[in-house]
């Protein structure tokens, strides 16, 4: 009995596989198949105790609900719009979230350190050395950012992420460097001629990821 | 043949129907298909693949919400519930029906002349 029982179940529920086949999974779809489910193995019970047998009473069940083809284009739109904002897994959400906290105290640790600093020693060149927690929290933040998404824009992936990330400290880093120089020799052309390499570097790697960017994804959902 | 009730004719009043259920009282799917089956007297069958797209649109206009029971053996059931909305909804379709129910029989079986003609066809 417990069997014949487990093996209906099978049935049903691959019935229900098929008719939901290549909809894209979403908790609304996991739902609405175990609501089926139920009602159906319900109804076959009832057309079973009616004296039909189990096979008949399976197809009379089914064919009884009628057209179901509309319910599973609702769904299958669900299924869409869930597909184009992948959930995070939770460990790439608790890397993303500790990238932003640690990036937003480390932009704040260099802004603090610098105007401490530029209080204690008026030598301007000195003070402004910590600058470089900035860049380096800026860059840190960035990757977090872009790794997390946000309700408009889905999560980037890991290696994109941390290419953006080291662009966008790359450009930072080439103003701190120039800056610096500015500062210590007061000069120009050093500090710009410091500064390009770093610059010409990073929006050379910002443009190269801005230009890859997988814009087909508008087309292919 | 006996008469039935055409598709076009009721399409407009499955969730009027569904509300008059739930209304008294909180069921789940199979079991409304079947009550609903039990009030028309056995005449008229509202197919649960209509039921379960009008479930969607009820619970995504807040006139119903649902839960699951926490049956152990077969499963487990998606109760629906009506919600204030819902009732509001209800009240609203069933004046409505009322009124059209009245004009519709004097359209279809009614006669200009049965009216004023009252007097002349009463002589």
């Amino acid at each position: 009995m417990k069997k014949a029982q487990s093996q209906l179940d099978h049935k049903i529920k691959k019935y229900l596989d098929q008719l939901f086949a290549g909809v894209g999974e979403s908790q609304e779809l996991h739902e609405q198949k175990e609501e089926l489910f139920t009602n159906l193995k319900e109804k076959i019970a009832d057309y079973q105790a009616q004296g039909m047998d189990e096979s008949s009473s399976f197809k009379e069940a089914i064919i009884s609900m009628g057209d179901l083809s509309s319910l599973v284009e609702d769904l299958r739109k669900v299924g869409e719009k869930t597909k184009q904002f992948p959930t995070l897994s939770p460990t790439a959400t608790r890397i993303a979230n500790a990238g932003i906290i640690i990036g937003v105290l480390m932009t704040l640790f260099g802004g603090f350190t610098i105007a401490l600093l530029s209080f204690k020693d008026l030598k301007w060149g000195e003070s402004f050395a910590p600058g470089i927690f900035s860049v380096f929290g800026v860059s840190i933040f960035t990757y977090g950012f872009l790794l997390k998404g946000t309700s408009k824009r889905p999560g980037m992936k890991q290696m994109r992420a941390i290419l953006y990330a080291t662009s966008a400290g790359l450009i930072l880093f080439s103003l701190y460097t120039a800056i610096l120089i500015n500062l210590k020799t007061g000069e120009m052309a050093p500090s710009i001629a410091s500064m390009m390499v770093f610059f010409l570097a990073g929006i050379g790697l910002w443009l190269t990821l801005f230009l890859t960017e997988p814009n087909q994804r508008k087309n292919s959902y | 043949m006996s008469p039935t009730i055409s598709t076009d004719l009721i399409r407009g009043h499955t969730t009027t129907i569904i509300l008059n259920i739930l209304r008294q009282g909180d069921s789940y799917g199979y079991e409304i298909y079947k009550k609903i089956l039990a009030l028309s007297g056995n005449q008229y069958e509202l197919k649960e693949a209509t039921l379960y797209t009008a479930f969607r649109r009820l619970e995504k206009e807040a006139c119903i919400e649902s839960y699951w029971g926490d049956e152990t053996q077969g499963g487990r059931r998606k109760y629906y519930r009506i919600t204030a909305k819902g009732k509001e909804r209800y009240q609203h379709s069933k004046r409505e029906w009322n009124f059209a129910k009245e004009i519709l029989d004097r359209l279809i079986q009614g006669g200009l002349e049965d009216e004023e003609g009252s007097k002349s066809t009463g002589s």
